[in-house]
């Protein structure tokens, strides 16, 4: 006997709107459908009304917690198209920021997955760790979430020594409570126990769905844009590419955690091999007519903004794809022939971020299953059609 | 591998001082750079825009108000304002800075607009506008 269960919109465990609908078998899941757009906001559209300046202030409100990724991501494109290059000081202060955002944002997903798995004391401890890198943010951007630290062609604010030693200082805190969260990974059976097995992606699986990030390094495919596509910095900085066998859910905890670590020695890199000069260099108002592809590896995968200029201060398209979007396909693979009660592990392991992934609005025909996206005239004519051939409600009377 | 590794931990943490401050009553220090409000210096504005045109939420507003004796109004809208700090970096003059303040809210979003009304001035900037 099969039951469909909806998930979603709205529920407990569901942190932003999304609605799953899964076909069951008692308590095994045999399928299950993903069905998005509840969190559309025309960020895109917008963007084409606002010039280059203003659009990096859009960009990083596209995400509150990879804010920094979209922003970078952004300008390292218009940095193209402009045909300027930021300074070096400023790139080791745009990429050390994104290293900060990197612990941050895999502090906040421990512990979620703590959260998820039963743990909350874990999630708690976690949680005020990660305050120490808000407060570094802080220190370092004047402002906790949207950090604001880009600008087209460099940074906005600089280091001073004074900054430079509290953040060395802060870093070894943060790397003593990371080597003993690796350590409770290690001993405590009951967390590892039920992480591991758990939203099972194999390596195949992983390639075929296009995962990104730490869902696809998880299944042991060494993929970073860092060290495939350097951008930056990053062909100077050395670190290694963290991966994990298992192929489930504690394999991506375990890939955090890693990552963690070759964070706290990117950074400790970059601070003190962190060159002298200016910060930014002066962009032009307006970019020729081009267009061009940035990638960036965000803490949840790699992230893609295309930018198209047409010799205006605006530019003509910008798309963003996010990373979530990457990881759906494979979050239904992995789904299937799990548990009901591993949903939100599973779903938080790829650690979704709903209103990153919502771009465009694409019918989907119920019976046939056919999908098409429809422009704003077209679904206006289509509107009228009907509205014109159904004489029926011609005749329905206001009922007040 | 055994179990309750964690409890040292939190038995530890049973004679720590909480990780939280008690907010009323006390305050977190902000840090130097911290983005508070927009506020206008007006014996230094010369009127030149720029904090109008990059501003991302439009939420400033530059009228002339008299333009014989160049007079200018500037309003800027707090209840639209992102507190990005844009219009400190785009002004020419310094005129445009950020206030430490982070208790702004208010009952109506009418009462946060703040108003100057300035003759404006003659002060030689330190870099050209960004112009195009």
């Amino acid at each position: 006997m099969k039951f469909q269960i909806p998930i979603g919109p709205q529920h407990p465990a569901l942190k932003e709107p999304i609605s799953l609908r899964m076909t069951v078998e008692g308590e095994i899941i045999r399928d299950a459908d993903l069905r998005l757009g509840y969190n559309h906001r025309g960020l895109e559209k917008l963007a084409e009304q606002k010039t280059w300046i203003q659009n990096i202030y859009l960009t990083e409100r596209i995400c509150g917690i990879c804010s920094h990724s979209h922003t970078t991501c952004y300008v390292q494109g218009v940095e193209k198209l402009m045909e300027i290059e930021p300074p070096k000081r400023g790139q080791y202060i745009r990429y050390l920021v994104s290293e900060l955002e990197r612990i941050h944002s895999h502090l906040l997903w421990l512990g979620v997955a703590g959260h998820e798995a039963g743990f909350d004391s874990f999630f708690m401890y976690t949680w005020r760790d990660r305050e120490i890198v808000m407060d570094i943010l802080e220190i370092i951007s004047g402002n906790r979430v949207h950090y604001g630290i880009n600008t087209i062609g460099g940074v906005r604010r600089d280091l001073d020594e004074q900054q430079v030693k509290h953040i060395l200082d802060s870093l070894a805190i943060l790397r003593q409570r990371s080597e003993y969260y690796q350590h409770l990974g290690t001993n405590e059976p009951s967390f590892v126990a039920r992480l591991a097995g758990v939203g099972y992606l194999s390596r195949e699986d992983a390639i075929a769905l296009c995962a990104v990030g730490p869902t696809v390094r998880a299944s042991g495919v060494p993929m970073d844009v860092r060290k495939d596509d350097p951008y930056g910095i990053y062909d100077e900085v050395p670190f290694e590419v963290c991966t994990a066998e298992t192929c489930d859910v504690l394999g991506r905890t375990v890939v955090r955690i890693k990552e963690l670590f070759q964070c706290y020695n990117i950074i400790e890199y970059l601070l003190k091999n962190l060159p002298t000069g200016p910060v930014a260099v002066r962009a032009p108002r307006r970019a020729k007519p081009n267009e061009v592809v940035s990638r960036y590896e965000a803490p949840r995968g790699e992230n893609i903004h295309y930018i198209k200029s047409n010799g205006t201060d605006k530019p003509e398209r910008l798309k963003v794809r996010a990373p979530t979007l990457g990881n759906y396909a494979a979050t239904i693979k992995m789904l299937k022939n799990g548990f009901i009660a591993d949903v939100p592990l599973i779903f938080a392991a790829i650690d979704p971020c709903i209103c990153c992934a919502e771009r465009a609005v694409a019918l989907v025909d119920a019976r046939s299953g056919q999908e098409k996206i429809i422009s704003m005239n077209a679904l206006k004519q289509l509107s009228r059609q009907v509205a014109a051939g159904n004489a029926r409600k011609r005749e329905a009377e206001w009922p007040l | 591998m055994k179990i309750g590794v964690f409890i040292p931990e939190l038995l530890r943490h049973l004679f720590k001082k909480p990780a939280t401050v008690d907010y009323p009553f006390q305050k977190l220090e902000v840090p130097r750079d911290f983005r508070g409000s927009p506020y206008l210096r007006p014996e230094l504005c010369i009127v030149c825009r720029a904090c109008e045109r990059d501003c991302p939420a439009e939420a400033i507003e530059i009228t002339a108000t008299n333009e014989a004796e160049k007079r200018f109004r500037m309003v800027i809208h707090n209840d639209r304002c992102i507190h990005c700090a844009q219009c400190v970096d785009s002004c020419p003059t310094d005129a445009m800075q950020m206030d430490t303040k982070f208790e702004i809210s208010d009952y109506d979003r009418h009462n946060l607009k703040m108003e100057w009304e300035y003759v404006r001035a003659v002060v030689k900037p330190k870099s050209e506008p960004k112009t195009s």
